[in-house]
């Protein structure tokens, strides 16, 4: 049986590099934003007359496969929190119409803050029966405290199904909640992994 | 802060003991499925199959690749030539007018089973109404709606016969998807059984994507 499925890792260091905690285990966690986001592409939504997604800030952004193929774009700049793998102290349970993880953990180094690094995208690998790709992040912790982080997600880019072309938002494709809370030492880092994976 | 060093402690002891690269074994998060279901000129049911579909191709996912990381990928397109692909608005783009075979559903005679790096469907149905063809009707999609834990949408096509005889051995579906400016495979699906379509009747196929938490 062929099947779209998602696997996240997660390895948490110290200040010295050395792993302290690894999860390993299939996400859970596609979201109604995903679907959505497919319906965009393959009718394709142009124009109004569809409905809108939900965007992480709660607003509802009307969605279109806008002009510049920038739907499901999710290779995060290093520092910005808005788009790419993204983390959270949250932990309530994953339901399909979540739009936004339950409790960011925000860019910067204050109380609560991790220095987000680049969110890197792998181009696509076949291995039969098996085609993937890894997207990865990690989060270092400068923030002078550790920090639990319980939560995991992708946010996406959303372009726009009227003008202006040139504005997009972010919506919430994927969100997980670990199994075990992992706890980022001051000084160390996390790191989420993601595969997308089409597979027997 | 010493609630956290505590937890730390703990965490470090039993990662040490329990090793965790070990795969768990959960419920898929979105699947497929199909229904295909043959009519006679009178609307009556014939045959139905439905399934889990066991089609996701390599195309599907390195169109949503290109665009997920704003690059490049190699993708062999319905005619099997390999071409060099960026992000693009118009990928996954299925939607098809009335007699558009080159992308939306297609049925096909092919029975070599699904392969991930399947390009195209083995011996597809042409468009027409000379023998053996059928007439593609344009594509039809619903919204994405959420029931309790899932969300799905569907997308299907009706194809008539009007060859004025009997259509046969029709044994795989699939879906042809834009990959611009190209058309590539996003699904294909050997069916349990070999359908014919009557004259004047229709076979419709649906596929159901669905992702559930």
């Amino acid at each position: 049986m062929r099947r779209r499925e998602l696997w996240y890792s997660v390895v948490v260091r110290d200040h010295d590099g050395e792993v302290i905690s690894r999860e390993r285990r299939k996400s859970h966690s596609f979201l109604k934003q995903w679907n959505q986001l497919v319906a965009c592409q393959m009718v394709p939504w142009e124009g109004f007359g569809f409905p809108n997604i939900k965007a992480t800030d709660g607003t509802y952004w009307p969605v279109g496969i806008g002009a510049h193929g920038y739907n499901f774009r999710m290779n995060g700049y290093a520092n910005a929190d808005d788009f790419g793998i993204v983390i959270g102290t949250g932990s309530t349970p994953v339901t399909v119409s979540d739009y936004a993880l339950e409790n960011q953990i925000r860019q910067g180094t204050g109380p609560g803050q991790m220095d987000h690094l680049v969110c890197t995208v792998a181009a696509s690998v076949v291995s039969d029966p098996d085609c993937d790709f890894l997207i990865s992040r990690s989060f270092a912790n400068n923030s002078g405290g550790s920090i639990t982080v319980r939560e995991s997600g992708i946010y996406v880019w959303m372009e726009r199904c009227v003008s202006p072309f040139t504005s997009y938002a972010r919506a919430c494709v994927v969100r997980d909640v670990f199994s075990t809370p992992q706890v980022v030492p001051d000084g160390g880092g996390i790191t989420v992994n993601y595969t997308l994976r089409v597979t027997e | 802060m010493k609630a956290d060093n505590e937890e730390l402690n703990q965490q470090k002891d039993e990662n040490s003991a329990v090793a965790r690269d070990a795969p768990v074994s959960e419920e898929l998060s979105e699947s497929l499925a199909y229904e295909v279901v043959v009519t006679d000129k009178e609307g009556q049911v014939m045959q139905r199959e439905n399934g889990i579909s066991h089609s996701f191709t390599e195309a599907w996912n390195k169109l949503i690749n290109c665009n997920a990381r704003q690059g490049s990928n190699t993708i062999k397109d319905t005619s099997g030539t390999e071409r060099s692909v960026g992000a693009a608005s118009s990928h996954l783009r299925a939607s098809a007018g009335i007699g558009d075979v080159s992308r939306g559903i297609r049925v096909g005679r092919g029975t070599t089973p699904v392969d991930i790096s399947g390009y195209a469907l083995e011996d597809p149905v042409d468009e027409g109404t000379g023998p053996g063809q059928l007439s593609h009707q344009e594509m039809q999609f619903s919204t994405p709606v959420v029931v309790g834990s899932e969300c799905s949408f569907k997308l299907w096509r009706v194809m008539f016969n009007y060859t004025g005889a009997l259509v046969t051995g029709i044994r795989e579906i699939g879906c042809y998807v834009m990959m611009a400016p190209y058309y590539a495979l996003a699904f294909r699906d050997v069916l349990a059984s070999s359908f014919s379509v009557p004259d004047g009747g229709a076979i419709t196929v649906t596929y159901e994507i669905k992702v559930s938490a």
